[in-house]
């Protein structure tokens, strides 16, 4: 689906990722985590285009990722920014219909995705609202599903790229939109999600990428990543991990 | 176009005499965009002709009382035309327009007569044949134009004398609004042509109207200073003049004394009828110590 | 959330409006034609063999000066309007106007140097007056904005804050530039500056209209193709990359529009304000962001002001008329502020 091997992104003089080689299949969550400044973010802002890599090529579906022309690449890859600008009081609908622009899909088939896009997303209730009248947590969910939508149903080869999708929601919905991206990624896509929360990266992700100082220090299962010893030496934080009593991933507590 | 009406009228006009011919087709109804020439009209016995005239067209007071047309720079054609009785002729200086009206104009079947604004006595006096000829008074025109150059001719007569007596004073002219930022006159406006008829030395030699900084001002140093507001009059306009621009407190004219008011209207739209009365008071001023302008 | 006018009562009652507006236009003036006049007067220009008293004078006033003018309205209006739905796009900002990327600016100034120049080399004949200025207006509102869009550019990208910071800078040099030709500009010249500056539909004919019309028609017909890509830009650049939106091109399309547009209408009329601030977000607050709506809405709610706002220069003080920008001011600026106080929903 999406692979690099051995990316490098310069900025400046300075080399903020260097080393950086993955491959996502199809079906599963990969969770980058590191701490701040780490290069989760340039990591997917390379992954998906928006910044050139000094090494290492992006392929998506084995075609080098500047040979894709726009609207194409659109069907098949879509990325949810940590942070929307957007001011204008559109209808939510209206949001996540954008998310069907690069197909030419038609305007009965858009309205069905956009509903269950939304469903998805647990943002049905917000359809007719405006979207400036909406809160942090509540946009977030309505850009979710606008990501969705752009890939929806989710198989055929499509990868999602997630910038902290978590970060404005209550916990509550902090399980509901990761389940979402679960279920996703149990249709067929590929997923990507940089999170900051541990456990919530023990609990969805199939696989873990830790990222130190722009340099990849483990890519394993939860299991082997989250141990105290990695967590220590790349967060600096004394923990203890032990298996979650009713589902079995780790459970990460801090001493 | 019914042509068959018109030739036939054309045909009839043509079997007439020429005088009465003449007469048919001069110019009833007339719109004028510029205030020496309004002036000039009304002098030539014209005014109840004119169904509008322009901003500019103040003198004399009656015919404020007719159609303004707006300014000169601005006319609108259907305006123009809705004037009643439909006029059929727009006399103005060069200053006129926009082009593409005054082409709608006479697209509408209006005379359009521009005239030369220059503050030259050949232009002045090739204006009042050819007012003279649309009035059908040519004699009139011929008489009014000589009457003027006499009166010049007798002005400059008096200034000769009084300058082999005094010498010609520093002048500026100024042209102000409420006293704030003020315009001088130079060489081609009419304001120069003043000066230079009433004796004076004009010290502003930038061509046209200009802003001048009170440092520059001050620096002429001027003997005596003409002013014009198109708002205030009388003692208001000069202490408001001398409160925008302390810096002419030093000049000679402040200090003598020696300020002259000026109709504004009378700088507008090329020579018109009332400066060579003018001239006197502007004279006095120049040569106090010479014997009073008859 | 308010409820917001559908779109199809929307087009309905704008495009009532318009038609209304463009009736009003031809039919009232300060000649008082009879209105069968006026209508006779209009089938006969259509083709029809009429003949009657009075049909001249009317088809005269009609077909000479009412009827171009009304199309240069119309035409100002919708341009001025689609450039500002463009540049409030293009700015993700609700505020935006034409004037940020400098091409009134420009026009001012183009116009600046060809009023004064014209003049200093004697006066040009006066059948070529008119296109040099239309012509230099033109040129100088797109030579700015040329200059603004070149500055923002880095690296094959745009930088919309970079465009617009370039365009307050180089508008504040084109109007200390028109400040120094006015100070160079004898009394007479001044005022032809100042009567431009202000904006007016007089004096509108049919050889110097068919310039903006054929643009107008363009930007008419180009900027509502791109509505959707539009309403993605207001996501943010990026987002609109990853929705498969050639971002850049797009940019320059909206550049390139607004400077057409807008320095067409300010060669024909002269600087206009406030329509093309004031009409999109109007229409915004009644018919929502979505430029699908937004962008056709726009064009007949701008045409409509502009005719409606000539209307009132022509008839206040007739015989003489005021500059249209006068009135597009005072309607606008008021509007504007009652719309501040009254906040967002």
């Amino acid at each position: 689906m999406l692979r690099v091997d051995n990316l490098q992104v310069v900025r400046g003089r300075e080399t903020v990722l260097s080393g950086v080689s993955l491959a996502l299949q199809a079906g599963e969550v990969l969770g980058v985590l590191g701490p701040n400044g780490a290069g989760k973010s340039t990591l997917l802002g390379a992954l998906c285009g928006e910044l050139t890599a000094a090494e290492g090529d992006v392929f998506l579906h084995e075609r080098p990722l500047a040979q894709w022309s726009g609207p194409e690449r659109a069907r098949r890859l879509a990325v949810l920014p940590q942070v929307s600008t957007l001011g204008f009081a559109f209808r939510v609908e209206d949001v996540v219909g954008m998310g069907r622009l690069p197909h030419g899909s038609g305007l009965v088939r858009d309205a069905e995705i956009i509903t269950a896009a939304l469903q998805a997303a647990d943002a049905a209730h917000l359809r007719d609202r405006s979207y400036l009248a909406l809160s942090g947590g509540e946009r977030q969910r309505v850009h979710l599903a606008r990501v969705l939508a752009q890939l929806w149903p989710g198989d055929g080869g499509v990868t999602l790229l997630l910038d902290e999708p978590t970060s404005a929601l209550d916990p509550l919905h902090q399980h509901t939109t990761l389940q979402a991206v679960r279920d996703f990624a149990d249709r067929g896509a590929a997923v990507l999600v940089i999170l900051h929360d541990l456990n919530l990266a023990a609990r969805y992700c199939d696989r873990i990428l830790l990222l130190q100082n722009g340099r990849p220090y483990a890519l394993d299962t939860p299991q082997r990543v989250l141990q105290p010893e990695g967590v220590k030496a790349v967060f600096g934080l004394d923990v203890l991990v032990q298996p979650h009593p009713e589902r079995g991933h780790p459970l990460i507590i801090a001493r | 176009m019914r042509l068959s009406a018109r030739v036939i009228g054309f045909t009839a006009a043509m079997l007439f005499h020429p005088w009465a011919l003449a007469v048919e087709t001069l110019p009833q109804h007339w719109v004028s965009a510029g205030g020496a020439l309004t002036e000039w009209v009304v002098a030539m016995g014209g005014e109840g002709k004119l169904v509008g005239v322009d901003t500019t067209s103040q003198h004399p007071d009656s015919v404020k009382a007719l159609h303004s047309i707006g300014y000169q720079r601005a006319l609108s054609a259907e305006g123009i035309l809705s004037l009643a009785p439909r006029p059929d002729i727009l006399i103005g200086t060069e200053e006129m327009g926009p082009p593409p009206v005054l082409q709608q104009i006479r697209a509408a079947g209006v005379g359009v007569e521009m005239f030369d604004s220059k503050p030259e006595l050949p232009t002045l006096q090739a204006n009042l044949l050819h007012l003279g000829r649309l009035l059908g008074d040519e004699a009139h025109a011929g008489q009014l134009f000589d009457d003027y150059r006499q009166q010049l001719a007798r002005h400059q007569a008096w200034v000769r004398q009084a300058e082999a007596q005094h010498p010609a004073p520093g002048v500026i002219l100024m042209l102000g609004h409420m006293g704030a930022k003020p315009l001088v006159g130079g060489p081609g406006t009419v304001a120069d042509w003043m000066i230079t008829q009433a004796g004076g030395h004009n010290l502003a030699t930038q061509p046209g109207y200009k802003n001048f900084s009170t440092e520059v001002l001050a620096a002429l140093d001027p003997q005596v200073i003409v002013f014009a507001d198109r708002t205030l009059s009388g003692n208001a306009a000069i202490a408001a003049l001398l409160k925008d621009n302390p810096a002419l407190a030093n000049t000679r004219a402040v200090k003598d004394k020696r300020i002259v008011q000026v109709d504004p209207t009378l700088l507008v739209g090329g020579l018109g009828p009332r400066l060579p009365a003018s001239l006197g008071s502007l004279s006095q001023a120049f040569y106090p110590d010479a014997k009073p302008v008859q | 959330m308010r409820p917001m006018l559908a779109p199809r009562i929307l087009f309905i009652g704008l495009g009532g409006l318009c038609l209304l507006a463009t009736w009003l236009s031809l039919a009232l003036g300060p000649v008082s034609l009879p209105l069968l006049d006026t209508l006779r007067a209009g089938l006969h220009l259509a083709g029809l063999p009429l003949s009657g008293q009075g049909l001249e004078q009317a088809e005269m006033i009609l077909g000479q000066i009412r009827l171009p003018r009304t199309l240069l309205g119309l035409a100002v209006g919708a341009v001025l309007a689609l450039a500002g739905v463009a540049m409030q796009g293009l700015f993700r900002n609700p505020l935006a106007d034409p004037g940020l990327v400098g091409v009134s600016s420009g026009a001012a100034l183009g116009a600046a140097v060809a009023i004064v120049c014209g003049s200093a080399l004697g006066g040009l004949p006066s059948f070529l007056e008119p296109y040099l200025l239309s012509a230099c207006a033109f040129l100088g509102g797109l030579a700015v904005t040329a200059l603004v869009y070149r500055l923002g550019r880095k690296d094959g990208q745009t930088s919309v804050a970079v465009m617009l910071l370039a365009g307050v800078a180089l508008t504040a040099l084109a109007s200390s530039a028109v400040g120094l030709f006015t100070y160079l500009a004898d009394d007479a010249t001044l005022r032809t500056l100042t009567f431009w500056n202000l904006g007016s539909l007089n004096g509108a004919s049919y050889q110097r209209l068919w310039p903006l019309l054929l643009i107008a028609l363009g930007v008419a017909l180009w900027l509502p193709r791109r509505a959707q890509a539009l309403n993605a830009l207001l996501l943010g650049e990026s987002e609109a990359r990853h929705l498969g939106i050639e971002v850049e091109r797009l940019k320059r399309e909206l550049v390139l529009c607004t400077a057409l547009g807008v320095g067409a209408a300010v060669a024909a009329a002269g600087l206009i304000g406030f329509v093309g601030l004031v009409v999109p977000h109007l229409v915004r607050q009644v018919a929502g962001p979505d430029h699908r709506v937004l962008l056709p809405a726009s064009l007949l709610a701008g045409a409509s002001l502009v005719l409606f706002a000539d209307l009132i220069a022509r008839m206040a003080l007739a015989p003489a008329e005021l500059p249209i920008g006068i009135v597009t001011a005072f309607l606008g600026a008021p509007f504007f502020l009652y719309l501040l106080v009254r906040g967002r929903p």
